[in-house]
């Protein structure tokens, strides 16, 4: 061995296999590294995830807020997601459970997660309940919080209230169950919850593996970079093959976006209606 | 002297790696395989929970019902049939069949609903009917998982080289959980 104060690159690095070794490490990083929206699913953005552009912000910081209250008190999760398709399932029973257990809504090992999910191309809404909120909000309560509630005012074409004040029935049933009181204060100390919080990991991911790459093949090797927006297609495409399957029982769901949920899931509970 | 040493030691190290991972791959298809067994026979539970379920639910729809259409005798007769053939079904496909049935009659049942708009809006037939809608999309939703978890155990059972280690376990491939089309059709009811 020869001593020096160099920093040498080692003469493995040239070598065909430790190449190969780099690009399997990337792909599988990626892998585990891809934010939840794999599987043509949307990703969470906070309690609400407004893809279809129909809640004003005033009910949105009063959704986020009890929301907040909510998981603070109980544990549980209330989350409300509005989309303009439900494609490619076939009904948005479906469609909800998916997302419910992707996102893992609720506590893992409690269940504890509501999904109010809308879809206005389809005119369709559902209450999703985990396992652990079935007690609280049997289908039956959920069928009539759409009916009292929500569809009243979705008849009138006013989504944005409509649903905070299925959000605030919901948020009852959850605070009934738990015995726990409403205060608003979450309201009142309003905090911003992230939205760039997704891409994070990611990008600093990204960042790393750059300057990894320039340090070990003195900046040669920049193509590998070209990788990383295919190998997200390709991961896309294994997540909508097996649709979920894996995950199976009591596994836990893996949240990206804002900073996750729980873990929990659920086994169909709720009721849809047509508006 | 130091290179007699190297002659035994490197072999037996390479013997006892073999053997260590040999063993370790084996301890772990084991458990894996056990574990998916494990993952369908909870499925399967799910699915019987659910069943079950629907089951309590029908008295409880069927008087509802009754109360304002006491004279579609047919209906509450297929119905009645269907879940006695259920209650009395054995093993997955039999369950699946008489699953169907019972589906078929109770779609059937909330059609003839539609006419009578005083039922349909009575407060306690739309809660059950809430409750019969949750049950169903709770049996769809236990059927995928059940099957899912039946289609990678009975992969991972047939190929190469777990296949050994399930023969060993005596580990067979599980049926799917079916419903045949002709199952959800009307069964003649004749008087």
């Amino acid at each position: 061995m020869v001593k020096s104060n160099k920093i040498t690159i080692p003469a493995y690095s040239k070598t065909l296999g430790f190449r190969l070794v780099i690009i399997i490490t990337i792909f599988i990083l990626q892998a585990l590294f891809l934010p939840a929206q794999s599987g043509n699913l949307p990703a969470p953005r906070g309690f609400v995830s407004d893809y279809a552009n129909i809640i004003n912000s005033r009910d949105r910081q009063i959704i986020e807020a009890l929301g907040t209250e909510v998981r603070q008190k109980s544990g549980a999760e209330i989350a409300l997601l509005t989309v303009t398709s439900i494609e490619p399932f076939s009904s948005i029973e479906e469609f909800a459970n998916e997302v419910m257990s992707r996102w893992g809504i609720g506590q893992r090992g409690e269940d504890n997660g509501v999904l109010i999910v809308l879809s206005t191309g389809e005119r369709r809404i559902r209450i999703e309940v985990g396992y652990g909120l079935e007690g609280a909000i049997p289908d039956g309560l959920a069928g009539s919080i759409m009916d009292n509630h929500i569809i009243p005012h979705l008849r009138n074409n006013d989504f944005s209230t409509g649903l905070r004040m299925g959000y605030v029935a919901v948020v009852a049933a959850v605070a009934r169950e738990y015995n726990f009181e409403i205060t608003g204060e979450a309201l009142a100390a309003q905090r911003q919850t992230g939205q760039g919080e997704a891409a994070g990991s990611y990008q600093l991911l990204g960042l790393l593996l750059f300057f990894i790459l320039l340090f070990l093949r003195g900046g040669r090797s920049l193509w590998l970079l070209f990788f990383l927006p295919s190998a997200g297609r390709m991961r896309r495409g294994f997540g909508s093959g097996f649709g979920g399957g894996t995950s199976g029982f009591g596994g836990g769901g893996f949240s990206g976006g804002f900073r996750g949920f729980g873990g929990g899931f659920s086994g169909g509970g709720g009721a849809s209606r047509m508006f | 002297m130091n290179k007699k040493v190297l002659w035994i030691v490197v072999p037996i190290a390479i013997i006892v790696i073999i053997v260590w991972s040999l063993f370790s791959w084996y301890i772990n298809t084991r458990n894996q395989l056990i574990h998916l067994e494990e993952n369908t026979n909870a499925g399967w539970a799910e699915i019987d929970n659910q069943l079950q379920r629907r089951n309590d639910l029908i008295p409880n729809l069927v008087a509802t019902v009754r109360g304002y259409a006491a004279h579609e005798h047919d209906i509450f007769t297929s119905i009645a049939d269907a879940r006695s053939r259920l209650m009395g079904a054995g093993g997955v496909a039999e369950t699946a069949a008489a699953s169907g049935q019972l589906e078929g009659a109770l779609s059937r049942l909330l059609m003839i609903v539609e006419n009578y708009p005083q039922l349909k809006a009575d407060q306690n037939f739309i809660r059950l009917q809430d409750e019969l809608a949750g049950t169903e999309n709770r049996l769809a939703v236990a059927r995928r998982r059940y099957n899912e978890g039946v289609r990678e155990f009975n992969a991972r059972i047939r190929f190469f080289p777990a296949n050994i280690i399930a023969g060993h376990l005596g580990l067979e491939r599980k049926p799917y959980f079916e419903i045949p089309e002709a199952a959800r059709e009307a069964p003649v009811v004749s008087f």
